[in-house]
């Protein structure tokens, strides 16, 4: 798997949250996991397909996501993950990897992405297709958000 | 069939001349045309065209700011970019601006033809599988239950509503691409899988490991078949599998998207099994 897969997905983090109303967004740390996930929260997930296969997963923490949701509804108080907030999520992260996909085109690689599955729940155990997942960090306003890329070689 | 209507939108009288000619000679109804903001925003007004062809250099404006002002009035109406400019940059700020296709100027005839053919060919296209792909899905689970395991299914449940809904244990999720994204889910319980797993692998699986590998690659296989007959029932559907991603846990609530999706529960020798697909409208690939 290729490090710098990644840099689309931090671009495409860094230059949509900004338009959805975080002021601040910033890089965290980087990780390579195995194919298999332990996650609670919020996941989406968005498959790839085209020059390269794969999966995207988003994890977020549940209260996170609640704040998310508000932020990206211009404040818009989110007591419990309604439709609405998980509409405004599975919107994040289509829009997320329609820009990350797009700036895969730049670097020549032509990808397309399927529409995301937003699931929740505690302790959901995930197994990838790929052998490798790349995890990075990112954070919009001090709320982590976490990429899962995965990859098949 | 109605004749399809068009409004030519340029500033140069001789490309709207040749681009009236190709269009009515194949049968299309030109209904007006136009060279600046204000009269485009008349035109649509008045004529209420299906399509508009969009030149990309106008005066005191451009393409991209007289197509937003076109889906302010009416967001269907499928506008195709006709320009001699044609890069990758514009071509993406093109997409961003939900124009529907784009041609570089000297006009092909056959190239125009086309691209209105495909642009408007979509919502049949997309009425094709709203009506034929859930069919297809089950009959591909249960051609896929009766060919690796020797057994049949019945269906006993089938329903629309949207609505979130709790794992039975193990999901696989996998993502649909195409000229329509979309995505088909198959649910079941943890004993279910097992029993699957062992009639797929004919033998008890060694471990946990290898009993999701063969229900994901089950499901992979349930869904690259779907979608290979959908694409023979129409070749542009182009759809494609994203890899099969599995999870489990004991409360896992699988939300419901914004578009529609429908649901069958199949009875089978192992357990029941839920089948979860659907395709959304929007955000149609260029193709």
């Amino acid at each position: 798997m290729d490090v710098n897969h990644v840099n689309p997905f931090m671009e495409s983090f860094l230059n949509v949250m900004p338009q959805l109303g975080f002021s601040t967004v910033e890089k965290g740390k980087l990780s390579v996991k195995g194919k298999d996930l332990l996650s609670s929260g919020v996941i989406i997930i968005v498959g790839i397909v085209g020059a390269i296969k794969g999966n995207i997963v988003y994890s977020i923490d549940i209260e996170d996501a609640k704040k998310i949701a508000s932020t990206m509804m211009m404040g818009m108080p989110v007591d419990e993950l309604n439709d609405i907030a998980q509409s405004a999520l599975s919107e994040l992260t289509n829009m997320l990897t329609a820009n990350a996909a797009t700036r895969f085109a730049d670097l020549g690689i032509s990808i397309d992405i399927s529409t995301p599955t937003l699931l929740h729940g505690n302790d959901i155990a995930l197994k990838m297709s790929s052998n490798q997942v790349l995890c990075i960090q990112l954070l919009a306003d001090n709320i982590p958000i976490e990429v899962n890329i995965a990859f098949d070689n | 069939m109605e004749k399809i209507r068009i409004v030519i939108v340029d500033d140069s009288s001789f490309s709207i001349a040749i681009l009236r000619d190709i269009l009515e000679e194949k049968g299309y109804e030109v209904v007006g045309e136009a060279g600046s903001l204000d009269e485009v925003k008349e035109v649509i007004k008045d004529k209420k065209p299906a399509l508009v062809t969009m030149d990309m250099t106008l005066p005191g404006t451009d393409g991209f700011e007289c197509t937003r002002a076109i889906h302010e009035i009416d967001s269907n109406i499928k506008v195709i970019v006709v320009s001699s400019m044609m890069d990758e940059e514009i071509v993406n700020e093109a997409k961003e601006n939900k124009v529907s296709a784009y041609i570089q100027k000297p006009v092909d005839p056959d190239e125009l033809i086309a691209a209105i053919n495909r642009v408007m060919g979509s919502e049949e296209l997309y009425k094709l599988l709203e009506t034929d792909s859930f069919p297809v899905f089950k009959e591909s689970l249960l051609d896929g239950v009766n060919r690796m395991t020797k057994t049949l299914l019945t269906y006993k449940d089938e329903y629309s509503a949207n609505k979130e809904y709790i794992s039975n244990g193990m999901t696989v999720i996998i993502g649909i691409i195409g000229k329509f994204a979309g995505r088909m889910v198959i649910d079941l319980s943890k004993e279910t899988a097992e029993n699957m797993a062992t009639a797929l692998l004919r033998r008890t699986p060694k471990n946990n490991d290898e009993m999701i590998g063969a229900i994901a690659e089950f499901a992979n296989i349930i869904s690259g078949n779907a979608c290979s007959l959908l694409n023979r029932k129409d070749r542009s559907l182009g759809l494609r599998v994203a890899p099969p991603s599995i999870l489990h846990g004991d409360n896992v609530h699988i939300s419901a998207p914004r578009f529609k999706t429908n649901t069958a529960i199949a009875e089978t020798n192992f357990g029941d099994i839920l089948i979860n697909v659907g395709f959304t409208r929007g955000e149609e690939k260029w193709m």
